[in-house]
């Protein structure tokens, strides 16, 4: 029964009840202690976590509103009488608080002033900022940042809640201790940064050799490495400062520059080489000025400003300074290579112009004529070589000076002739090179030409006299792949000289067709000048054979040129080169000296053979006053008799060559028609020439043996001629036993050829002739 | 670039239709389809899809985007899903919302990359879905997210939005699941298909927007230090390896309720409470891995205060009721959007369906959208707002 029941039960239950509370309140606590802890250790945990100083103030501020269920966390800065927001958890990144600022509220003020935190449970409206104005009962704590370090004074971190608890002073506590660690480990963090990015980007400094992109990469590094808005590089020279590179936000660089560089703020500690941190003369901004020194002065001064005195902390200044040494020595090393550049580009124009007029001079031609090849946009490039007829005789009579003189007023007018983009330049002596911009044709070559011309046409003052002066020009188009400066140079040279030729004043276009056959005789020509001194031509002999016995009566004496790089240059090659350079006469008169002297070798050594010798020679070397061929021969100490000259039909039997002719003919030299038959002036030729052989042409000996074609009959016509003027008729070009046997048939005498004899060297004549003597 | 819709009626029209079976096309046409019919033609605004990851999701979105035209279409794939009373089991359906007028101003964004770095991902998917509503904005705003569930720090991709939302605009959603397989989840935008993505969209609206979230579990051990994390996996409880503590906290069991059959180990009847400054638990979906590691969907944050929790399932349906009674005010909204946890429906087994007509009944004319999550939002206020094991809620 239970009449009021057991009284243990109602107290039973009591206790449990009391048991129960008390394990909830403990339970309660824990929670509460365990939370406490748990978020301090969280924030220590996010502030020493390695990351950069953004991240970490970001990562530090989410948490701070994760443990603390803030709406909004903040660091402010007090600027005046505002507080302008620079990192937040919980206000959209678009927020007017970042840009514009809140009203700085009395809680606000008297924490940043006084350097303790608040807290306030229904925080009045004057210290709620915008976003949470209507919230009434909003919980609000303010933790100041200025008693933390000169670096961050005038921040101030807050934390806004709508509704919730009131922040303990516990909270407090733990709020500044955090906010303590927090900004040390961003400010060490910032120092790294910025010593990381200094170490990095400094050294880069040094390659800049232009001064200006030095600087200009150096203000951006101090702008970031100082965490300001504005920043300057000022040179300093002759004591006046003047804005040289700027990083301005707002881009405003203040006073009138240049200006005294004793005018800028703190310039006794700049002079001295220490940095100034101080406030702007011309604005309430706080400004840092750190000098770039060098051999004791100020050469140039770094300039920050910025809104807030944090941005100058001691090693903003540190870094700032280690900025301005590196400069120092990136901007020596910019004006070294200044100095060097200078230099280089002075030697490089005397190098390229030509000292008396300013021109162009050779080389720099040459490269201007292989880049208008490579640039052209047609692929084509004129040029024109030309030089002063006559000048040697004006430097004669009047003299080098003189000569300089007339050159210059020269350059002076074609000067006005060359139009923007050609190239004037004056390739020594006498001689000029005009590169035409944009030539397409040959059309504008001649143009050009008639230009110079006119340009030269009136008469140029010299020396009290006045003197006449044209100009031999050869014109060439080059085109893009296949010309060259030098090639051009020399084809352009070459139709000069062609010019010249055909008289003062004139232009001759190189003609592109014929260009490839006459490069390599442009060449041969050179070359050959010099073969004869080089010792590159030789003289071999070729018998000339008795057929019926078969037997050396004679031998042709035949040039050969070993040109050292192409190997044997042909005679029909050099031989009509030689004709026209005229080296034809030195050569000539060689070759019938070597042939002589040898002739009389063999003829001592032989005497029973009554040899004879026959030698090649050229119109040319007949002319009047090219020297003496009997002297020649008469000095090698052969029978002029015993010498057979050979001409060629081609050659013009014009007065001047007559009277040589005669000499010969009347000392006993013979003469002998050579290629007898090509010619339809043959037998015309016979009549006015003293000729006393024939020599039948290879082409027709090779005729022979065939049938039907008539070259016996031809062969047999030749003879008869010769038969009928009392002439001899020699073969040429005997090959095979057919064509001597076909010969003998028709009772020719003499012949050559392979099949008898190559041509041989001298030993080996000899020695033929020997076992020729000893078959007999 | 996602359009923006702007309304030309403020009276709201809005359709829910689903689809099932296994033919994606006929099971998608039928959702869009049903949805649709109750607009009378008219075009929606905002369109909200929900599918199983059994179907070719490619089609899905392509068939929901040829019906809905321009609209906003945004979704997630599911656990299963629940709208009007009645609960989609995991492993099927397609569930879709069509609403058109009612003033509301929606504008998309999308973003990927939230593996490699969360942060970065939400502030861009939060940009853009704030370009895309335009300039003008709202009186009431709040941001809906769908993110890859298995896809980085869901509370860090919070924290990117929070960026750009700010602490007044709520947030809201969940995270895609996948039938229970924690295999591979999807999100949609548009007719994207996205994986390691998340997608948002900014509502502008005339009337408040009410996020509340709710999860009706309880403390079973003492307050822990989670004193060894790395990654997903917890280490140690208090100094002490943490499997062991985790165990040795679960609840005797006195009920012999039936769960449904669980995947891959994982433990539904117990979880974390992260300790809330004002002493409320955040929780956390726990479970023990193939390897016998003590795994969290997302990481917890080191050195937090926990507790073990667990619940019962009345307490959960409890809380249901209260957190959809919550968002529906006076004014009768056009639809209540739900986000609850698979865990939930775990635990509640065979009871899943009575929480689908009690959520209903909470609604009262509005009808209920919702589908069961890898993890939901619901951020209104401090930085925290991603929660496990949670039944979240916003009205429209």
């Amino acid at each position: 029964m239970v009449a009021y029941g057991d009284p243990q039960t109602p107290r039973f239950e009591s206790e449990a009840e009391t048991l129960r509370a008390a394990l909830s309140r403990a339970e309660g606590a824990a929670a509460a202690a365990y939370r406490d802890t748990a978020r301090l250790i969280r924030l220590l945990t996010v502030i020493g976590t390695p990351s950069s100083p953004g991240r970490l103030i970001d990562r530090t501020l989410t948490v701070l509103s994760e443990v603390f269920a803030a709406d909004v966390v903040c660091i402010a800065e007090a600027i005046d009488d505002r507080l302008f927001v620079t990192a937040s958890c919980g206000l959209p990144e678009d927020d007017p608080a970042f840009t514009d600022g809140w009203p700085v509220g009395p809680t606000a003020r008297r924490v940043i002033t006084s350097g303790s935190a608040a807290a306030r449970h229904a925080v009045p409206p004057a210290d709620r900022p915008p976003p949470l104005r209507d919230v009434e009962g909003t919980s609000a704590a303010w933790i100041p940042l200025s008693g933390m370090g000169t670096e961050f004074a005038g921040d101030v971190l807050a934390l806004y809640r709508s509704g919730g608890d009131l922040f303990t002073p516990a909270d407090l506590q733990v709020l500044l201790s955090m906010a303590y660690r927090m900004y040390s480990a961003v400010e060490s963090r910032e120092r790294g940064a910025a010593i990381e990015r200094l170490a990095q980007a400094g050294p880069g400094l040094a390659r800049h050799l232009d001064v200006g992109s030095l600087l200009d990469e150096a203000v951006v590094l101090l702008r970031e490495l100082t965490g300001t808005d504005a920043a300057w590089v000022l040179t300093v020279r002759d004591d006046l400062a003047e804005v040289a590179a700027v990083a301005d936000a707002a881009g405003d660089t203040g006073k009138r520059w240049p200006r005294p560089a004793t005018d800028l703020p703190g310039w006794s500690r700049l002079a001295a080489g220490e940095a100034y941190v101080g406030p702007n003369p011309t604005s309430d901004d706080p400004i840092l000025l750190v000098p770039v020194m060098r051999d004791g002065t100020v050469i140039a001064v770094l300039a920050a400003r910025g809104r807030r005195v944090r941005s100058f902390g001691k090693s903003s200044v540190e870094i700032a300074q280690v900025l301005a040494s590196y400069l120092s020595v990136a901007m020596a090393n910019g004006e070294h290579y200044r100095r060097l550049k200078a230099r280089e580009q002075e030697l490089h124009r005397r190098a390229s112009r030509d000292p008396l007029t300013g021109l162009a001079n050779r080389m720099t031609a040459a490269q201007r004529i292989d880049e208008a090849l490579a640039n052209s946009p047609t692929g084509v490039a004129g040029l024109l070589f030309f030089d002063l007829d006559k000048f040697k005789a004006v430097n004669d009579r009047l003299g080098h000076e003189a000569g300089d003189e007339l050159i210059q007023q020269v350059a002076q007018r074609l000067r006005k002739v060359v139009r923007p983009g050609d190239m004037l330049a004056r390739f020594g002596g006498d001689e000029f090179v005009l590169l035409i911009n944009g030539a397409s044709d040959l059309t504008d070559l001649t143009d050009m030409g008639r230009r110079i011309q006119v340009a030269l046409a009136d008469e140029f003052p010299l020396r009290g006299e006045r003197v006449e002066v044209t100009a031999s020009i050869g014109a060439v188009l080059g085109r893009r792949g296949t010309a060259s400066a030098s090639a051009m140079l020399r084809d352009a040279d070459a139709a000069m000289y062609a010019a010249k030729a055909r008289g003062t004043g004139r232009l001759e276009v190189f003609d592109d067709e014929a260009s490839h056959r006459s490069i390599d005789r442009l060449d041969l020509r050179s070359d050959l000048s010099e073969a004869l001194d080089q010792g590159q031509l030789s003289v071999v002999y070729q018998p000339m054979v008795e057929l019926k016995s078969n037997t050396i009566r004679s031998f042709e004496a035949l040039a050969r040129w070993r040109h050292p790089e192409r190997g044997n240059v042909p005679p029909d090659v050099f031989i009509p080169l030689a004709e026209e350079t005229g080296a034809i006469v030195p050569i000539g008169a060689w070759v019938l000296d070597q042939a002589c002297r040898q002739l009389a070798m063999w003829q001592r050594e032989f005497p029973e053979e009554h040899l004879t010798m026959s030698v090649n020679i050229s119109a040319v070397q007949l002319e009047r006053g090219h020297g003496e061929l009997l002297d020649v021969i008469r000095a090698a100490g052969v029978d002029p008799t015993d010498v057979w000259l050979e001409v060629t039909e081609h050659m013009d039997t014009a007065e001047d060559i007559s009277s040589q002719v005669s000499s010969l003919r009347d000392a006993g030299v013979h003469f002998a028609l050579d290629d007898f038959g090509m010619s339809y002036s043959s037998l015309a030729y016979l009549q006015r020439f003293p000729v006393e052989g024939l020599k039948i042409d290879r082409s027709f000996v090779a005729a022979m043996p065939e049938a039907g074609n008539g070259g016996r009959g031809i062969v047999r016509a030749i003879m008869a001629v010769a038969d009928s003027l009392s002439m001899k008729a020699f073969a040429e070009g005997i090959e095979t036993q057919a064509q001597l046997d076909a010969l003998l048939d028709l009772g020719c005498g003499y012949g050559q050829g392979h099949l008898l004899s190559p041509p041989l060297s001298v030993e080996r004549s000899t020695a033929a002739l020997r076992a020729q003597r000893d078959r007999a | 670039m996602w359009g923006v819709r702007v309304l030309t009626s403020n009276r709201a029209y809005r359709g829910v239709g689903t689809g099932n079976g296994t033919d994606t096309r006929v099971a998608a046409e039928k959702a869009v389809n049903e949805a649709l019919r109750p607009l009378e033609g008219r075009q929606p605004d905002l369109v909200l899809v929900y599918a199983s990851v059994r179907y070719d999701l490619q089609t899905v979105l392509k068939t929901v985007n040829a019906a809905a035209g321009p609209a906003v279409i945004a979704g997630a794939t599911s656990s299963g899903q629940l709208h009007n009373g009645k609960l989609t089991e995991p492993g099927d359906g397609i569930a879709v919302l069509a609403l058109a007028g009612g003033g509301y101003r929606f504008g998309l964004g999308h973003a990927t990359g939230v593996q490699a770095d969360a942060t970065r991902a939400g502030r861009s998917l939060a940009r853009a879905a704030l370009d895309a509503v335009g300039p003008e904005r709202s009186p009431h705003e709040a941001v809906l997210i769908f993110s890859d569930g298995l896809a980085g720090d869901q509370q860090e991709l919070l924290n990117g939005i929070h960026k750009v939302t700010g602490f007044q605009i709520p947030v809201v959603g969940g995270a895609a699941a996948d039938d229970r397989n924690l295999a591979e989840t999807f999100v949609f935008a548009g007719d994207k298909v996205l994986r390691d993505a998340a997608v948002a969209i900014w509502i502008g609206s005339d009337r408040p927007l009410r996020v509340i979230g709710g999860h009706g579990w309880q403390p079973t051990s003492l307050p822990l230090m989670l004193s060894g994390v790395d990654g997903q996996i917890v280490r140690e409880l208090g100094g002490r390896p943490a499997l062991e503590v985790y165990k040795e906290n679960f609840r005797p069991r006195v009920t012999d309720h039936k769960l449904y059959p669980r995947a891959g180990g994982y433990h539904s009847e117990h979880a974390f409470g992260l300790i809330q400054p004002d002493g409320s638990l955040l929780i956390r979906g726990a479970f023990i891995d193939s390897d016998g590691d003590l795994r969290t969907f997302s990481p917890l944050p080191p050195f937090s205060a926990v507790q073990v929790v667990s619940c019962d399932a009345e307490d959960l349906l409890e809380v249901g009721e209260r957190v959809v009674a919550g968002v529906v005010e006076a004014e009768e909204p056009a639809v209540v959007l739900v986000f609850d946890c698979v865990a939930r429906l775990d635990i509640l087994g065979e009871r899943g369906h009575e929480e689908a007509r009690r959520l209903q009944r909470a609604a009262g004319n509005a009808p209920t959208f919702g589908y069961y999550t890898y993890g939901e939002f619901a951020r209104t206020t401090g930085v925290a707002g991603y929660h496990n094991a949670t039944i979240a809620a916003m009205a429209l």
